[in-house]
């Protein structure tokens, strides 16, 4: 490793729109379920129809000191769920009947004002970062590097086979491999437009001045069903990005989004500058 | 020997573990109040700056509504005036409109439906998530408005209820002078062809559709126009808003 070159791969917009933008997004997410818990189902519909309803969480205990079972129901059907969702931790040391458990929530006991608070400020945030880093890329012009290309279909599939140890050496690639240009590609211009698209349809606010986002997914209660689902959308990408930052050199990883200089790895030196 | 060892420190580190959880849960939820906390409430007037009150909230078809619509918040005000207008279908009650006002009136109900008889079918949005379509009727409270001549000085409407929650704080709203002139902001009497029950927030109640529901205020006896909301109640604006929510609720 050591005689390998280190090279300059992260601008400081990126690794610090990198760093505020998770801190962001644990923050949308976590009070994202206490905004979800205050009406803890999802409708594939405009206005509220349980006729249509594709998820619900809820509980049949008789009193909030009462215990009880914890139901999901997922297209009608029912799962039962105690302890995980439905009537689950209470974030004050007990359990209640509440969708999400509090360890997942913000803040932890069932407050929706606060979890409004966080979920509205957080939002700007995270907008703001998601602009400076598009521009940021877009002004140095490396954002090109991420961007999924025609040239690069042929490349996925070998990509995945030496993922899977199934082939000795990767591809050719430049700053990032094709997997990474289809997943960066799809979070930044299919995923991110449409988390932001479907949270502003959900707003009264802005349903007034741009009336056909609603319509175009489905309806209010639907884009809360969009909005939702995304979630889970960035939550699978998160968990990827965590195992292929263990697992291909945690140090040199993080280091190279703290200070920007990344250590090249075998098959890497294409990379250069 | 070594099993028990194992056991045992598999529970401490479950048990650590635990204990973990309930430091950042104490920790989240020390995070969400306070002056920091507070702080972050300021993206609301970001999200208001951008959104503003000019837009128009779509209107639907009569074959649309929800015929139980659903009731939420506070139950209908106990208290003894109250439920004496109630029993004498709101005959004697007048709305008052005063505050920084050249002309403080008081309106009877039948004075109010003769001011102009505005219908909207429009969708509900709750705080919470859901939403219900019903059809409105009333007054703007634009034409209300001109009629008391504002102030050159108000710049808020509030709205003072009957109502009061069950430690007796009083139930109040307010919105800004540009929401209050928005052509979709009623005084609303009817609900469904019918006029409002008292679940629903009779005799008056706030109609704004282009902001969340907690912003359409029930059981309103008075509409006071002032500078400033900083001395009223908790000074927030609200009930709802004293409690911790937006007082701008486009959002």
């Amino acid at each position: 490793m050591a005689d390998r070159p280190t090279v300059y791969k992260h601008s400081l917009v990126t690794r610090i729109t990198h760093w505020l933008g998770s801190l962001a997004m644990l923050v949308l997410f976590m009070s994202g379920l206490q905004i979800f818990n205050a009406a803890p189902y999802l409708d594939a519909s405009d206005k509220s129809d349980p006729g249509k309803r594709i998820l619900a969480i809820g509980s049949d205990s008789q009193s909030a000191m009462s215990p009880g079972r914890g139901v999901t129901q997922v297209f009608g059907h029912a799962f039962t769920t105690t302890h995980v969702l439905g009537y689950a931790d209470d974030g004050q040391g007990g359990e209640s009947p509440r969708a999400f458990p509090g360890w997942l929530t913000l803040p932890a006991y069932q407050d929706l004002a606060a979890g409004r608070t966080w979920h509205l400020f957080f939002a700007w945030i995270l907008v703001a970062c998601g602009v400076a880093y598009m521009v940021g890329g877009a002004f140095r012009r490396d954002l090109r590097l991420v961007v999924l290309r025609p040239s690069d279909i042929p490349k996925l599939v070998p990509m995945q086979l030496y993922y899977m140890r199934l082939r000795k050496t990767p591809p050719e690639y430049g700053k990032y491999n094709p997997l990474q240009k289809l997943a960066y590609t799809v979070i930044l211009f299919v995923f991110s437009p449409l988390i932001v698209i479907s949270g502003l349809a959900l707003a009264p606010g802005v349903d007034s001045i741009a009336p056909f986002l609603t319509p175009v997914l489905g309806g209010r209660q639907f884009a809360r069903v969009w909005h939702f689902l995304i979630t889970f959308a960035f939550l699978g990408f998160f968990l990827t990005h965590m195992v292929l930052v263990l697992t291909t050199g945690l140090g040199n990883n993080l280091r190279s989004m703290i200070t920007g200089r990344y250590t090249l790895r075998k098959g890497e030196e294409g990379l250069g500058t | 020997m070594k099993r028990t060892l194992f056991l045992a420190t598999s529970l401490s580190s479950l048990g650590l573990g635990l204990a973990g959880c309930s430091t950042i849960d104490g920790a989240k939820n020390a995070l969400s109040h306070g002056p920091l906390f507070n702080g972050l409430k300021g993206a609301e007037g970001l999200t208001h700056a951008v959104l503003g009150s000019h837009g128009l909230a779509k209107e639907y078809p009569d074959s649309a509504v929800d015929h139980e619509f659903r009731q939420n918040g506070n139950n209908t005000p106990g208290d003894s005036r109250y439920q004496g207008l109630v029993q004498t279908q709101f005959r004697d009650f007048k709305l008052v409109v005063d505050g920084l006002v050249e002309r403080p009136q008081r309106f009877s109900l039948a004075e109010l439906r003769a001011i102009g008889n505005v219908t909207q079918t429009t969708r509900h949005d709750c705080v919470e998530g859901w939403s219900a379509i019903g059809k409105w009727r009333g007054t703007t409270l634009g034409s209300v408005l001109a009629m008391v001549k504002p102030k050159a000085e108000a710049r808020y409407c509030v709205f003072h209820c009957f109502d009061q929650d069950d430690s007796g704080t009083a139930f109040y709203g307010s919105i800004d002078l540009a929401a209050a002139s928005h052509p979709q902001t009623l005084l609303a009497l009817d609900l469904n062809d019918k006029p409002l029950d008292a679940d629903h927030g009779a005799p008056v109640r706030l109609r704004i559709p282009i902001q969340l529901g907690y912003k359409s205020t029930k059981w309103i006896e008075r509409v006071e126009l002032v500078a400033s909301y900083a001395a009223i109640a908790g000074g927030h604006g609200g009930y709802w808003e004293d409690v911790g929510y937006d007082w701008y609720a486009g959002a």
